[in-house]
């Protein structure tokens, strides 16, 4: 048994109520942010948090804490059960997540697990040499574990490597992007990554204006894998979906992108970040929302499918307690390929249009329609006669993501995989696999600043 | 937690470190939400741990453990040594010199959140909810925070400071829904409502049942209100909406680091250098921006920052001109100005960053009716919905919830979808007034997000309403 299966069945034998679940999230990891070619931001974590949740009388609570002395498992326990004594009865609380077979999953790797903060060091490093300008960014690398405990019998845990390279070569004038992800050191190429962004950097020198307008765009991975997942936690929530808030209200099973868009959430692809069960320890599944254009579905916890009823069942989507009020979330999106064989080839495919690296700052001006507006930056390019020309300074888009999506006339064969974690409160590596698009339908609304620091 | 503190920094300068401080942080935190009468969240929760930072050779180093004991600090102190010795940096790195802060402070509180029921803060939830409710509101919600966080600080020139700060929070939610259109109404702020470095008393203050019937009313009104046209026109600007303008186009670009470029790979750089100080022409003479630690009730108001700084205020635009920058020590003594003062970490697991702590736009003069009677034709724009501004905090674009036709002076009709966009310098030169002292409202915003490994701090604004001219409302195509 893991230490932290462990530590969560001695926080389970502490639970005072008639059903528990607890979790254990442990995080071991280290950031070497660096920003002009030198580390500034360097940072170590080693924290476990524990959270139980208890169900007295039909009525749920939850407390969380870090200490994992006995005091400390007792008093988390006592809080839990205030907690639960304070909550009305929930006649729509779904219970404990039953025992069940989880996925074999890969996403450890030994040889990530042991880096140590002078490896850390070392690989960011790696990526700063290997540029000709002033670098930007990070290399990260963490242990991650889950592990679930109830008194359904439940009892799994996962560990869980990731590790990542964030590179932006940038000097007063010119910037570029890139960046890697995976689950296995031997994945990243601090180095590699550092090359293309100063590629891209010195591709992005003397950027002009660009008239407002509808382009035909091509996104590459980092600009789609973003607008996508913006657009994916209310079009494919089943919260949202409930609540009318959902572009995909009302058009399940109606085709409304083009017939090349393909998109599943699938935890258990080994070409992501793979995880075997959710926050509420059911197993995961792949769930496929969009088939050749067609909505098809949305993901589910156990609480949206019991106020679904009609045997609805959760595909294993539930987040952790902090983000519950956002209903299940898709954290492993997955677009289908196409045939395209790199970005140039789908700037021919565009002939006219726009070329965009990166996208900055999203927001969603209407979830129900799918409207998200933000800035392009890091490299964004007029294509002309099919090839990228000049570089362009940032741009603001408001688009509409259906519309984005109703005319794709390509994608790139490969997906890569795209870092989605921000890092905030306990790290959960999640990531998503996206190829470089083609669309006929990108509103720019305004200009911004040039490329560059 | 005196000692672990003391006893880290000792075992940092053991290892090498020529400048060390630690962080002892204990908080606890409890939320309530619930969601059409059912209770969705209901966590208490609590966490602790220490933090030390040490500068070896000139290159940072930061560590943590969760441990509260001499073990745990002295392996913190360590291990920040060793990062910081790994990644040597080029440069020497000075600290602006300050008079090692050393003292206590406290929120004053009223009435401790932690010693009102759980079941009553539900009570009030449910309460206010039910109040929301109107026929074509197909989801309400309500939610109320609580946090108390005692901190201590140590630092290796002497510094030693303790604090206790208490916040409460909440907010309530109105999403209304017909024929596929879906429009929402929030009291009193968007994204979760506001929060106060205060006790109890601040929740009982807002009144969200009171409120609650009209905004729910509103919510479901602008499901038939017509949506809001692209013109070019005068807008005034509810205090709710300031806050986040403010927060994006002044607060951020004015942080030091950002302009020295420290954050450029995630949250972005500033449209300001260094050398703009005392001269750039940030917006209208109407244009007076204060940064203020100090202020009763702000979630950014402290005895001392996490460099134990002691807290203070300062002019960070006069009359339209760039008059200071929020600063740490570091960034304090590139410019040869100030003294830091705006270091703060999200909790004890985060390094220090250039922060905002309060950041106010101060009041001007007049009434909100004299405001809006000096607009011929325009709109009135109450309540952030979206949010975005580019890389150098230049180009950014905000939608309110609502607008309200503004004509011969007077507010008239309801209108949806409304979103305005400009350029930071140019937006803030066209401010032509701003509502006087009885508008003014301090709002506390809990998700401002920078650096990575993320953090969030909370801030808050004081803004009263405030007109500006000419501003491009709608999309531009």
């Amino acid at each position: 048994m893991s230490e932290a299966l462990d530590l969560a069945h001695r926080v389970l034998g502490a639970a005072e109520g008639e059903q528990a679940l607890a979790l254990v999230h442990s995080e071991r990891s280290g950031m070497a942010r660096f920003a002009r070619s030198e580390v500034h931001q360097p940072t170590l974590i080693e924290n476990d948090v524990l959270e139980l949740q208890v169900v007295r009388d039909g009525r749920l609570g939850v407390a969380s804490g870090n200490r994992t002395d006995e005091d400390g498992v007792r008093a988390l326990a006592a809080r839990a059960a205030e907690a639960a004594d304070s909550a009305p009865a929930d006649a729509d609380f779904p219970g404990l997540a039953p025992p069940a077979e989880t996925p074999q999953v890969e996403g450890y790797d030994e040889e990530t697990a042991a880096l140590s903060a002078e490896d850390q060091a070392r690989l960011a490093a790696a990526a700063i040499d290997a540029s000709k300008l002033d670098l930007y960014g990070f290399f990260t690398s963490g242990v991650t574990e889950l592990a679930l405990a109830s008194t359904t019998g439940l009892a799994v845990s996962q560990s869980m490597t990731d590790a990542s390279v964030l590179a932006l070569a940038a000097v007063d004038g010119a910037s570029g992007y890139a960046e890697q992800t995976s689950w296995r050191l031997g994945g990243i190429d601090p180095a590699g990554a550092s090359e293309q962004a100063v590629e891209k950097a010195e591709q992005t020198r003397g950027a002009v204006s660009l008239e407002p307008g509808s382009y035909r765009a091509v996104l590459e991975p980092p600009a789609f894998a973003e607008l996508l997942t913006y657009f994916g936690y209310d079009a494919f929530s089943a919260l949202s979906l409930i609540e009318e808030r959902s572009y995909a209200s009302g058009r399940i099973g109606k085709k409304v992108f083009d017939e090349r868009f393909s998109l599943a959430d699938d935890s258990l692809d080994p070409r992501g970040l793979p995880k075997a069960f959710d926050f509420e320890g059911t197993p995961k599944q792949r769930v496929e929302l969009v088939e050749d254009g067609v909505l098809t579905g949305v993901v589910w916890d156990r609480t949206t499918a019991k106020r679904a009823g009609d045997g609805r069942e959760s595909t294993g989507h539930a987040p952790p307690s902090s983000l519950r009020h956002w209903g299940p979330l898709p954290f492993a999106l997955s677009v289908s390929g196409g045939e395209a064989a790199s970005g140039h080839e789908l700037a021919e495919l565009v002939d006219d249009g726009i070329y965009i690296t990166r996208l900055h700052y999203l927001s969603i001006v209407d979830a129900r329609e799918g409207v998200i507006t933000g800035m392009t930056r890091d490299g964004t390019f007029r294509v002309r006669g099919g090839k990228i020309a000049d570089p362009l300074v940032n741009l603001r888009f408001t688009v509409c993501v259906p519309e984005l999506l109703a005319d794709l006339p390509g994608l790139t064969r490969d997906s890569v995989l795209l870092n989605q974690s921000a890092y905030y409160d306990e790290r959960y590596p999640t990531g998503m696999l996206s190829p470089a698009v083609a669309t006929g339908r990108f509103d720019v609304t305004g200009v911004g600043s040039g490329p560059g620091v | 937690m005196r000692e672990l503190c003391e006893q880290a920094v000792a075992a940092a300068l053991g290892a090498g470190a020529s400048y060390a401080d630690a962080r002892v942080v204990v908080r606890r935190s409890q939320v309530v939400g619930t969601r059409n009468q059912r209770v969705e969240r209901l966590d208490d929760s609590e966490t602790q741990g220490i933090g030390v930072r040490v500068l070896v050779n000139g290159a940072w180093g930061f560590a943590c453990d969760r441990r509260l004991s001499a073990e745990g600090a002295g392996a913190a102190a360590q291990k920040a040594c060793a990062f910081a010795k790994a990644a040597p940096g080029g440069h020497r790195r000075d600290l602006a010199p300050v008079e090692p802060g050393q003292g206590k402070f406290r929120t004053h509180v009223e009435r401790d959140p932690f010693e009102v029921a759980l079941a009553d803060k539900v009570e009030l939830c449910l309460r206010a909810e039910a109040a929301l409710e109107h026929e074509d509101v197909q989801v309400t919600s309500a939610s109320v925070r609580a946090q108390k966080e005692h901190k201590v600080f140590a630092s290796s020139e002497g510094a030693a400071t303790e604090q206790e700060l208490v916040e409460c929070g909440g907010g309530i939610d109105a999403l209304a829904s017909r024929n596929g259109v879906t429009q929402i109404r929030s009291y009193p702020s968007a994204h979760g409502g506001s929060s106060s470095q205060a006790g109890w008393e601040f929740i009982e203050g807002l009144g969200l049942e009171r409120e609650a019937p009209r905004v729910g009313e509103q919510a479901a009104a602008l499901l038939k209100a017509p949506p809001c046209p692209s013109q070019v026109t005068t807008v005034v600007i509810d205090a709710e909406q300031m806050e986040l303008q403010v927060h994006e186009s002044v607060g951020h670009p004015t942080e030091l680091d950002r302009v020295y470029g420290t954050e450029a790979a995630y949250a972005g750089t500033s449209f300001l250098k260094p050398e703009d100080l005392g001269s750039l022409r940030y917006g209208s003479e109407h244009m007076n921006v204060t940064a203020d630690s100090t202020t009763p009730g702000g979630l950014g108001t402290f005895g001392f920052d996490d460099e134990g700084v002691p807290a203070g205020r300062e002019p960070i635009v006069a009359a339209g001109v760039l008059t200071g920058f929020l600063t740490s020590r570091e960034t304090a003594a590139k410019i040869g100005s100030g003294s830091g003062g705006s270091m703060r970490a999200d909790n004890w697991s985060r390094m220090p960053l250039v922060r905002m702590t309060n950041l106010h736009l101060e009041p001007g003069e007049g009434s909100f009716e004299e405001l809006i009677g000096g607009v011929d034709e325009g709109l009135y724009l109450e309540t952030n919905k979206s949010w975005s501004i580019d890389d150098k905090r230049l180009n950014f674009q905000f939608g309110t919830q609502v607008a309200w036709e503004i004509k011969d002076g007077k507010l008239g009709g309801m209108l949806r979808d409304a979103t305005y966009t400009g350029q930071t310098p140019v937006f803030w030169g066209s401010l032509d007034a701003v509502a006087g002292p009885e508008e003014w409202v301090l709002h506390g915003l809990t998700n401002c997000g920078k650096g990575q490994p993320g953090q969030h701090a909370h801030v808050s604004h004081g803004t009263s309403p405030a007109r500006f001219r000419n501003v491009q409302v709608g999309f531009k195509q």
